[in-house]
C-alpha cells in the first residue's frame, strides 16, 4: 500500500478512529491487527518469512533469558558450596550454550535476508567466473520477491535478540507483543530500525489522547507529504532522465543532475520519516528519529551520525563496538602501539571495525558492485580523515581563518562530497556510475541558454521545485535552534488550519493531477 | 581511579573529567575516543568490556565507567 494513495489514507483514518475510540488496554491490539492488514496487503505470501522471524525471535529470547536465569539462580543458591573456580566454569558453560543459541537464530534470519537479497548477486558473480574459463556451466537465477521490508525488521529484530543475550534487554514474554515489534507498520518499509526497549515502551502503553500532539503529528505529516510530492516527485523523473542518459548531456547538466538526486533523497526519505512520525505522534507515540539535518554536516563521519541515524546506531552497537573492542582487535592495537607507535596502535582497531561496517552497509542498501564500492568509499574517507586529524589541526593552527568561514566550507565540501559519493550506485552498474563521474569531469560543453543547459526541465516545475527547496533549506536553519512545529503552533488556529488547507490542496494537485508520478518511495527497495 | 583518570587525561587532556557528567550523550567523547578507552581500561585492569556495557550510562562521567569497572570485576 503506497502511503501516497487514497487507501492508505483511509487505512488511517479507521486506523486512528479504532485505536482512539476502542479500551486503551487494547490499543496495541488494534496496532497489531492494522500492522498485519498493511503487511498483508504487500502479498499474503510473504506474511510467512515475518511469522518466522518474530516467532523464532520470541522463542530464542525466552530461551536465552532462561538459561542466564538458571544459572545465576544456581549460583545464587549454591554461592557457599562452589569454588570460585567451579563458578567461572559454569559462567563459561552458560556463556557458550548461550552463544550457540544466538548463533542459531541469527543464522536461520541473516540466512533467509542473504537468501532473498544475495542469492541472485552471488549467482550471477558465479556464472560471470564459470563464464571467464570457458565452461557452459550457467546457474539460473532464483525468482524470489523480496517480502516486504526484510532488511529493515531483521536488522530490527536481531538487534532485540542480541540485547536479550547481552542483557540490556528482558525478553518479552508475549508472542503476539513481539509480532507487533516486529511488523509495526509505519516502520517496515523503511525504519526507523528502533530499539526495542525504546519502542517497546512506547508501543505496549496506554495512551491517553493528547490534542497537541495529535496536531503537531498532522502537521508532521502534511509537511513530510509535501515533502515527497511537492519535491522528491517533482524531481524524479529529471534524475532518471540524467541517469539514463548522461553521455547525451553537457558535463555541467550532469552536474545539475547530481544535485537534484541529493535533493530527491533527501526530500523523499526525510518526507517519509516526518509522514510516519507524524502518524505515530497523532497515536501519542514517538518514533526514534531518523535525520539531524544531515546536509549541514561538518565530515563524511558527521553526515553518517545525521542521516539514517537509526541504521547506523545499528550498525554501531551490533557491528562497531564487538569488532572493534574485540580481545583479538585490542591486542592487535597493543602490539601496533609497541611496534609502530601510538596512533597506529589507537587508529587500527577503530579502521578494520570501519571497513567491516562500511562494506556490510553497502551490501545492506543492496546486492551490487555499486553498492559495495559506495560502502567501501565511505568507510575509506572515514578512516582517512581519522588517520590525518593530527595533520588537519596542524594545518588549521597555521591557518589563521576565521571559524565560521572554515565551518561553512567543511559543510558545502562535505555535501559536494556525499553527492558524488551517492550517485554511485544509482545509476544502474558501478561502471555507469564511474561513467557519469567522467562525462562530469571530461565534458566541458558550455550551454549556450537555459534550454540547452537543462534541455529537460518544464519551467514551472522548477519554479516549483526551486521554491519547494528553499522552504525545506529554511526549515533545517530553523531546526537548528527552534522546533518548526512548536513555531508552528504559535500561529492563530484559523491561520494555521487555513495554510494547511491550502497545502493539502496543492499536493492533490499535485499528486492525482498534474504531475501523476508519485511513485514508491526509494528507500522501499532496500 | 587514579588510572582511570591517567587514561582519561591521556585520551583528551582539556577535558575536566571531575564534573563532566555528560561525556557521551554531550557528544564529548566520540565512538573512536570509546574504541581507545576501552582498550585501554582493558589492559589496565585486566578485564574484559563486553559490548553489553558500551552504552552511554556506562561512560557519561569517570565514577560511571568506575562503577562499570567494579561491576565487571565483580562478574568475573
Amino acid at each position: 500500500m503506497s502511503l501516497v494513495s487514497l487507501s492508505f489514507f483511509l487505512f488511517c483514518v479507521l486506523l486512528l478512529l479504532c485505536y482512539w475510540l476502542f479500551p486503551k488496554k487494547i490499543q496495541w491490539i488494534v496496532l497489531l491487527v492494522f500492522s498485519l492488514v498493511f503487511y498483508a496487503f504487500a502479498g499474503i505470501e510473504n506474511s510467512f518469512y515475518i511469522l518466522i522471524t518474530a516467532f523464532s525471535s520470541w522463542l530464542g529470547a525466552l530461551w536465552l533469558d532462561n538459561v542466564s536465569q538458571k544459572s545465576k539462580q544456581y549460583i545464587k543458591d549454591n554461592k557457599d558450596n562452589l569454588t570460585i573456580e567451579e563458578k567461572s566454569i559454569l559462567k563459561n558453560k552458560t556463556k557458550r550454550k548461550k552463544k550457540l543459541i544466538l548463533a542459531g537464530i541469527l543464522l536461520l534470519n541473516f540466512g533467509l535476508l542473504c537468501v532473498f537479497k544475495y542469492a541472485n548477486f552471488v549467482i550471477g558473480q558465479i556464472n560471470t567466473i564459470t563464464r571467464l574459463f570457458n565452461t557452459n556451466t550457467t546457474i539460473n537465477s532464483l525468482s524470489l520477491i523480496i517480502p516486504l521490508g526484510i532488511s529493515f525488521y531483521t536488522f530490527q529484530t536481531m538487534g532485540y535478540l542480541i540485547d536479550v543475550y547481552w542483557e540490556k534487554s528482558e525478553a518479552c514474554k508475549n508472542p503476539l507483543k513481539l509480532l507487533l515489534f516486529t511488523s509495526f507498520f509505519p516502520q517496515i518499509t523503511q525504519g526507523p530500525i528502533s530499539n526495542y526497549q525504546q519502542l517497546s515502551s512506547q508501543l505496549f502503553s496506554e495512551h491517553k489522547f493528547d490534542y497537541q500532539n495529535f496536531a503537531y503529528g498532522f502537521q508532521r505529516m502534511v509537511w513530510g507529504y509535501f515533502k515527497k510530492i511537492a519535491i522528491a516527485d517533482m524531481l524524479a523523473p529529471y534524475v532518471q532522465l540524467v541517469f539514463q542518459n548522461y553521455n547525451q548531456y553537457a558535463g555541467i547538466t550532469v552536474l545539475i543532475g547530481i544535485f537534484f538526486y541529493s535533493i530527491q533523497i533527501y526530500a523523499d526519505f526525510s518526507g517519509y520519516m516526518d509522514i510516519v512520525c507524524g502518524l505515530c505522534r497523532m497515536m501519542g507515540i514517538k518514533l526514534t528519529e531518523n535525520f539531524n539535518r544531515p546536509y549541514f554536516s561538518k565530515s563524511i563521519a558527521e553526515y553518517w551520525r545525521r542521516w539514517h541515524i537509526s541504521l547506523g546506531n545499528w550498525f554501531k552497537t551490533y557491528l562497531y563496538y564487538p569488532i572493534a573492542v574485540s580481545r583479538w582487535n585490542t591486542k592487535l592495537g597493543r602490539k601496533c602501539n609497541e611496534i609502530f607507535g601510538k596512533s597506529v596502535g589507537k587508529n587500527l582497531p577503530a579502521s578494520i571495525a570501519l571497513i567491516a561496517v562500511w562494506l556490510t552497509t553497502g551490501l545492506w542498501h543492496g546486492a551490487t558492485w555499486g553498492y559495495i564500492a559506495w560502502g567501501g568509499l565511505n568507510g575509506l574517507i572515514i578512516i582517512f580523515s581519522m588517520w590525518m586529524e593530527p595533520v588537519y589541526a596542524f594545518a588549521k593552527s597555521k591557518i589563521k581563518i576565521k571559524e565560521s568561514i572554515w565551518k561553512f566550507f567543511q559543510v558545502i565540501r562535505t555535501f559536494i562530497l556525499v553527492t558524488f559519493i551517492k550517485v554511485l550506485p544509482e545509476v544502474g552498474s558501478l561502471t555507469a556510475g564511474l561513467g557519469l563521474w567522467k562525462r562530469i569531469f571530461t565534458n566541458h560543453t558550455i550551454p549556450t541558454s537555459f534550454g540547452t543547459l537543462l534541455p529537460f526541465v518544464n519551467k514551472l516545475h522548477l519554479m516549483a521545485i526551486i521554491i519547494g527547496t528553499i522552504l525545506m533549506l529554511i526549515f533545517s536553519l530553523i531546526q537548528r535552534k527552534y522546533s518548526v512545529g512548536k513555531l508552528f503552533n504559535k500561529i492563530p488556529t484559523v491561520i494555521r488550519i487555513f495554510i494547511l488547507s491550502l497545502i493539502i490542496t496543492i499536493l492533490i494537485i499535485i499528486a492525482f493531477g498534474l504531475n501523476n508520478v508519485s511513485g514508491g518511495f526509494m528507500y522501499e527497495q532496500f | 581511579m587514579e588510572k582511570l583518570m591517567e587514561i582519561l587525561m591521556e585520551i583528551n587532556p582539556d577535558i575536566d573529567y571531575k564534573t563532566e557528567k555528560n561525556l557521551i550523550d554531550g557528544k564529548i567523547l566520540d565512538s573512536f575516543s570509546i574504541v581507545n578507552l576501552v582498550a585501554q581500561i582493558s589492559e589496565t585492569f585486566d578485564i574484559e568490556i563486553s559490548p553489553k556495557y558500551l552504552i552511554p550510562k556506562y561512560f557519561n562521567s569517570v565514577d560511571a565507567m568506575w562503577e562499570m569497572i567494579q561491576a565487571i570485576l565483580d562478574e568475573e
